[in-house]
């Protein structure tokens, strides 16, 4: 107990404190149903007005005494000793029994993740225009404890407790990479400082120029011959690619920058014009085979997923399309029959493009 | 318009023509088929008039000029090994008035109807042949229409014909054999049609002839 002394707490002070917070949330909770309840019923409107401010003032007037009285309480209560860098978290690891209940190390490497989930969020609300959730890979988010970011969970303190917290998160980075370093390799411990190894640059792949663009899907076109990819831009910035692949099939790809945003593949001699004369991004095929196909390729797409790298997606989702030439030609690997359900084998595999059935597959 | 195949299915021991029909329908239907409403293809047969030709040792060509319901705004016009003409239906009006030129065979007027049946993307159409008054035999047509080249898909076509044609099952079509790579269209189908009519009207004045 006389460790607890020392850091200065007053708890008896502490209780009186919580209580007062208590009152003061009570008061102002009052001042709010007093707002919500309006004025009361009376005969006169000037008396209903006047009985409504005269409540309202009450409340209020409880409100400032309430916090008053925790003010006053708040100086007893005193401040937490600052010798320690790590404040009450840090009385933890002094604790003896720790070996036996691993509480410190537990609370470090929660603190870590929940730091790492934090900057994340940002991360993906960056990227959260797109609507849809990327994958990100944690082993690129390294904490650095000397530059924290503007928008860090630190905003809004002042410089002593930004200070304390970066300690913190120091502290918390290289004591959660010494004790984790058997278990999880899923961050970089090296010490976690290294200047060099700065954290990738986050997507910015969203505002790639449309020059850039270009260029990738032109070099796709001439990587396979019986492949012909047509660019057109007719909404904007965003590309909508028109494959058609052999004699077999054609499919519609609306990119957003150069991610792939919706695929559409329909029959080699399938309308895929509306009436006025555009791409018709909306209408499924009229056959089951590429409406199955349409299915497919849509898994597709999340499945080849690597924003740092958006090209090679969108190089290997046309690697793996150009699959499909064989799609009447081919029998399942599986069954070795041709239909199932009156249907080929729709499925390609993700990384031999070999042919199965929906069902067949694994 | 998808890649075709017409086939005969002879009229099994026993049965007629009707209750041949019905068994294969019914095991269209086991397999999951849809009856989609009917369908009918007709051929008529023209004589070149032989007074008009160059060389009046030469027996004189026939054309065939045939209607499908599938494709109820047109007319094929088609010579044995011949070229094959796509046009309006209003072509028939134009052979009526080139009657000094091609006489038509009025007796050999050939035709096929029966049911359309769809399965998943396969359409198949089961018909009864008849030539005057009689029916002669029974075409099964399968089109399986999301492929459009005809060597691509004939394992698949084969597979499905054999799921309800058993030893049935015909080779080939002639027609596959010369297109390779390039689009199957519907004159193809008039093709194997010209040709499985001309085989049973055949086969009908063999008999007929050996008979008497």
């Amino acid at each position: 107990m006389a460790d607890v002394m020392n850091v200065g707490v007053n708890l008896e002070a502490f209780s009186q404190a919580i209580n007062a917070i208590q009152a003061l949330r009570s008061s102002v909770t009052r001042v709010f149903d007093c707002l919500k309840d309006g004025m009361k019923n009376k005969r006169t409107l000037e008396s209903r007005e006047k009985a409504f401010i005269a409540e309202f003032q009450d409340n209020l007037h409880s409100v400032n005494r309430d916090l008053n009285e925790l003010e006053r309480l708040s100086h007893l209560v005193g401040k937490p000793s600052e010798n320690h860098p790590l404040h009450n978290s840090g009385l933890l690891s002094l604790d003896p029994v720790q070996d036996k209940t691993p509480l410190y190390s537990q609370l470090l490497q929660a603190y870590k993740w929940s730091n790492k989930a934090a900057s994340q969020q940002m991360v993906e609300e960056d990227v959260g225009t797109m609507g849809r959730r990327r994958r990100f890979r944690p082993e690129r988010e390294v904490w650095r404890p000397e530059e924290p970011e503007p928008k860090s969970p630190a905003e809004g303190m002042d410089m002593a407790e930004m200070d304390t917290m970066i300690q913190l998160q120091y502290h918390a980075g290289l004591a959660s990479g010494l004790l984790n370093q058997q278990s999880l390799k899923r961050s970089a411990n090296q010490m976690g400082v290294s200047a060099k190894r700065r954290p990738k640059a986050q997507p910015t792949t969203l505002v790639l120029p449309p020059q850039y663009v270009d260029d990738v899907i032109s070099r796709i076109d001439r990587m396979f011959p019986e492949m012909t990819i047509h660019l057109s831009r007719p909404n904007g910035s965003s590309a909508m690619l028109l494959v058609t692949l052999g004699k077999v099939l054609k499919v519609i790809v609306v990119m957003r920058s150069l991610f792939i945003d919706r695929t559409i593949v329909k029959g080699y001699n399938e309308n895929i014009y509306t009436e006025d004369g555009k791409l018709d991004i909306w209408s499924k095929s009229n056959y089951q085979v590429f409406q199955k196909v349409t299915d497919h390729a849509t898994t597709a797409l999340l499945h080849y997923q690597l924003p740092q790298m958006p090209d090679v997606v969108v190089r290997s989702f046309m690697t793996w399309l150009r699959s499909y030439i064989r799609l009447f030609q081919a029998p399942c690997q599986r069954c070795g029959k041709f239909l199932q359900d009156g249907l080929p084998p729709t499925w390609r595999d993700f990384r031999t493009l070999e042919a199965f059935h929906d069902t067949c597959r694994q | 318009m998808g890649v075709t195949c017409v086939s005969q299915i002879p009229v099994a021991e026993g049965k007629s023509v009707q209750q041949t029909v019905e068994m294969l329908t019914r095991k269209l239907e086991l397999l999951g088929a849809e009856k989609q409403g009917t369908f009918c293809v007709d051929c008529e047969t023209y004589h070149t008039a032989t007074t008009t030709m160059g060389n009046p040792a030469q027996p004189g060509k026939l054309m065939y000029v045939m209607h499908s319901s599938e494709y109820p705004l047109s007319c094929f016009a088609l010579f044995e090994n011949g070229p094959c003409l796509i046009t309006d239906t209003n072509f028939d009006v134009l052979m009526m008035k080139l009657k000094g030129f091609f006489q038509n065979a009025k007796a050999n007027k050939i035709e096929s109807r029966g049911t359309r049946y769809q399965f998943c993307d396969f359409l198949v159409k089961i018909g009864t042949v008849t030539m005057g008054p009689s029916a002669r035999g029974i075409s099964v047509e399968v089109e399986y229409c999301p492929c459009v080249v005809a060597n691509d898909c004939w394992n698949l076509m084969m597979e499905f014909m054999q799921s309800f044609m058993g030893s049935h099952t015909p080779g080939i079509p002639s027609v596959f054999g010369s297109k390779h790579d390039s689009v199957y269209s519907p004159a193809d189908t008039m093709i194997q049609y010209m040709e499985l009519l001309n085989k049973i009207r055949k086969q009908q004045q063999v008999s007929s002839t050996g008979m008497r």
